[in-house]
């Protein structure tokens, strides 16, 4: 239980996917310009993180090892990966409307973001049973939230109030905020550590 | 509805022809990779016992010279001369240290220790792969226990210097040599021949 | 003159486009998790923009050649199962010759997957051009990724470890900007690459 703790502590502080590992760029660049699409697309993303994870991993231990084709599973992986998303957009569309309006225009974009196959693959790389896949997913997700909440909200200060160079607004700047960030998340190394 | 049977057709085709082609691959590069891996732990654990090898004839040197046991699943490496060597794992900073130790015969002193995988700060944590620190740890004793302490301020036979600006890199290190001492320790004591 | 008319062809355009004006990483910004990621050291940054660069060309001309036969509405798998695969390729062929690149980059390589530049250029560009211009394409894209990802690695490389490709380059007495070597040196060297890139092209934001 205490594992699972620290798991799910490591992945949103110390390994921060996007702080540590640089991963979910894209997204980043694009949408971290307004808080409010950010926090869309986060939930989005912690979402089908989990959900794919989920599926992913008995998928890759219970069929792909017993017959030895583990060399076919980052097809596996983006197949399981995009029907989810489309099967996920489906039923939402059909029972939970609300749901599908705040957060369902960003699922598509979900596909591409390389956290969510990045997960699946770390799992694999670490040996992760279930239960700990299930919280490094969640962990992973809410990392990747903090980080591009925190983003977004710097980059709309800044806009208010600071006169940014010309070629560094946009990407650039949205660079020097996720780095400045990055720094002082260095901060937390040795708070927990994963094996 | 002939259209769609096209489409799965296509796809189908597609995906066969493209997964043949990753069969023969693999069945090419597997018997390579297997045979990296378990070079590289064979490696490590000529390294900590100090027997000297060269890339070419490392199968020879480790057969003739290593003789393995297993206990409740754990491998020890037992040379010739009744070192024991044993793969060690833990935690580190950012990810997972892997090393190697070699015990004397005595099974209290230190012959050496090596790093097989490591994931610390580049520059800072990284430098507990260097030789001046994996050479500190020669001919230190583990009883009662391996204690890492501030550069330069070690003086008991068990204390050994940390690194400079890698306090946690060498806490970390510390805990996990400790750790898997005691878990591998009694079971070899109990059936060394 | 022969340059003026060499101008206006389309294979000069493609291959201005890959390398310069459309320029993945600078104009587009696509694709930069790896190029965030793995370049720390130049060995490793090889490693992976020869990798791209392999299955940017390889997608390309299974794309293209199987354009008409490819249909709309399956296309975006098709694309991520041709990817795919030859990504495996590329991950399995690093692990055998060189196991300790493929340690170094982990889970990298199969990200390149989700390399939005392949994807992008599959949908943009191989699905309705001839084999030849896609291969040019393909190549000018994988070059203008190369150049870029290991020149960000000669620049950490030298300021985060004072080495390049393992060889010592800074003065004896150098001490190393860790930071280089981590992630927050990659987002500060990729803006300011980012930054001068668009000053000299007149991008607009």
């Amino acid at each position: 239980m205490a594992y699972l703790l620290t798991i799910f502590i490591a992945s949103v502080f110390t390994n921060n996917i996007a702080l540590t590992y640089l991963l979910g760029m894209c997204p980043f660049i694009a949408l971290s310009r307004n808080p409010k699409t950010a926090r869309g697309m986060a939930f989005a993303v912690i979402f089908v993180i989990t959900l794919t994870a989920a599926i992913n991993w008995p998928i890759y231990h219970l069929i792909l090892v017993p017959l030895h084709s583990e060399i076919i599973y980052y097809i596996v992986f983006i197949i399981v990966i995009a029907a989810s998303v489309q099967f996920m957009e489906m039923i939402m569309e059909k029972f939970l409307p609300a749901m599908q309006a705040s957060f369902g225009i960003f699922l598509p974009l979900v596909t591409v973001n390389c956290t969510v196959l990045a997960v699946s693959l770390f799992m694999i790389l670490r040996k992760y049973t279930y239960i700990q896949t299930i919280f490094f997913a969640m962990g992973s997700g809410a990392g990747w939230m903090l980080a591009i909440l925190m983003v977004a909200a710097i980059n709309e200060k800044l806009k208010l109030v600071g006169d940014i160079p010309k070629g560094y607004r946009g990407p650039g700047i949205i660079m020097v905020i996720a780095g400045t960030i990055a720094l002082s998340f260095l901060g937390f190394a040795g708070m927990v550590s994963i094996q | 509805m002939k259209d769609k049977i096209r489409m799965i057709l296509f796809v189908l085709i597609l995906g066969s022809f493209l997964t043949s082609i990753l069969l023969l691959v693999d069945s090419y590069a597997s018997p390579i990779i297997k045979r990296n891996k378990i070079l590289k732990i064979k490696k490590s654990i000529l390294t900590a016992l100090e027997i000297p090898y060269n890339n070419k004839n490392i199968t020879g040197v480790f057969s003739n010279n290593i003789e393995i046991v297993k206990k409740k699943n754990k491998t020890f490496y037992i040379s010739k001369n009744g070192d024991v060597s044993f793969k060690m794992s833990g935690p580190g900073v950012w990810g997972p240290i892997e090393s190697a130790i070699a015990l004397k015969p005595d099974l209290k002193t230190i012959k050496s220790i090596t790093i097989i995988h490591q994931e610390e700060t580049p520059g800072l944590g990284s430098r507990i792969t260097g030789k001046k620190f994996l050479n500190e740890f020669k001919n230190k004793v583990i009883t009662p226990e391996i204690r890492i302490v501030r550069a330069g301020q070690a003086k008991g036979n068990n204390e050994v210097d940390a690194i400079t600006g890698a306090t946690l890199s060498s806490k970390a290190f510390e805990a996990l040599i400790n750790n898997q001492i005691k878990l591998y320790l009694p079971l070899i004591k109990g059936g060394k021949k | 003159m022969i340059f003026a008319r060499l101008k206006s062809t389309e294979e000069f355009k493609t291959v201005a486009n890959g390398l310069w004006r459309d320029h993945p990483i600078f104009s587009m910004v696509l694709g930069i998790c790896t190029a965030l990621a793995v370049s720390n050291k130049v060995d490793n940054a090889i490693a992976m923009s020869a990798g791209t660069t392999f299955v940017l060309v390889a997608t390309a001309i299974i794309i293209s050649l199987l354009r008409k036969l490819i249909s709309t509405r399956v296309r975006i798998i098709t694309f991520m199962i041709v990817i795919a695969s030859f990504v495996i390729i590329v991950d399995k062929a690093i692990e055998a010759f060189f196991p300790s690149i493929s340690e170094a980059l982990g889970p990298y390589i199969g990200l390149i997957i989700t390399n939005c530049i392949i994807m992008g250029r599959a949908e943009a560009f191989y699905i309705q051009n001839k084999v030849h211009l896609s291969i040019l394409d393909a190549l000018a894209n994988g070059l203008g990724y190369t150049y870029t990802l290991v020149s960000i690695a000669i620049i950490r490389e030298a300021l985060g470890f004072g080495t390049i490709l393992g060889i010592r380059v800074m003065p004896a007495g150098w001490t190393n900007w860790v930071i280089m070597a981590m992630a927050p040196g990659a987002f500060f060297i990729l803006s300011v690459f980012i930054w001068l890139s668009r000053t000299l092209a007149k991008i607009e934001p």
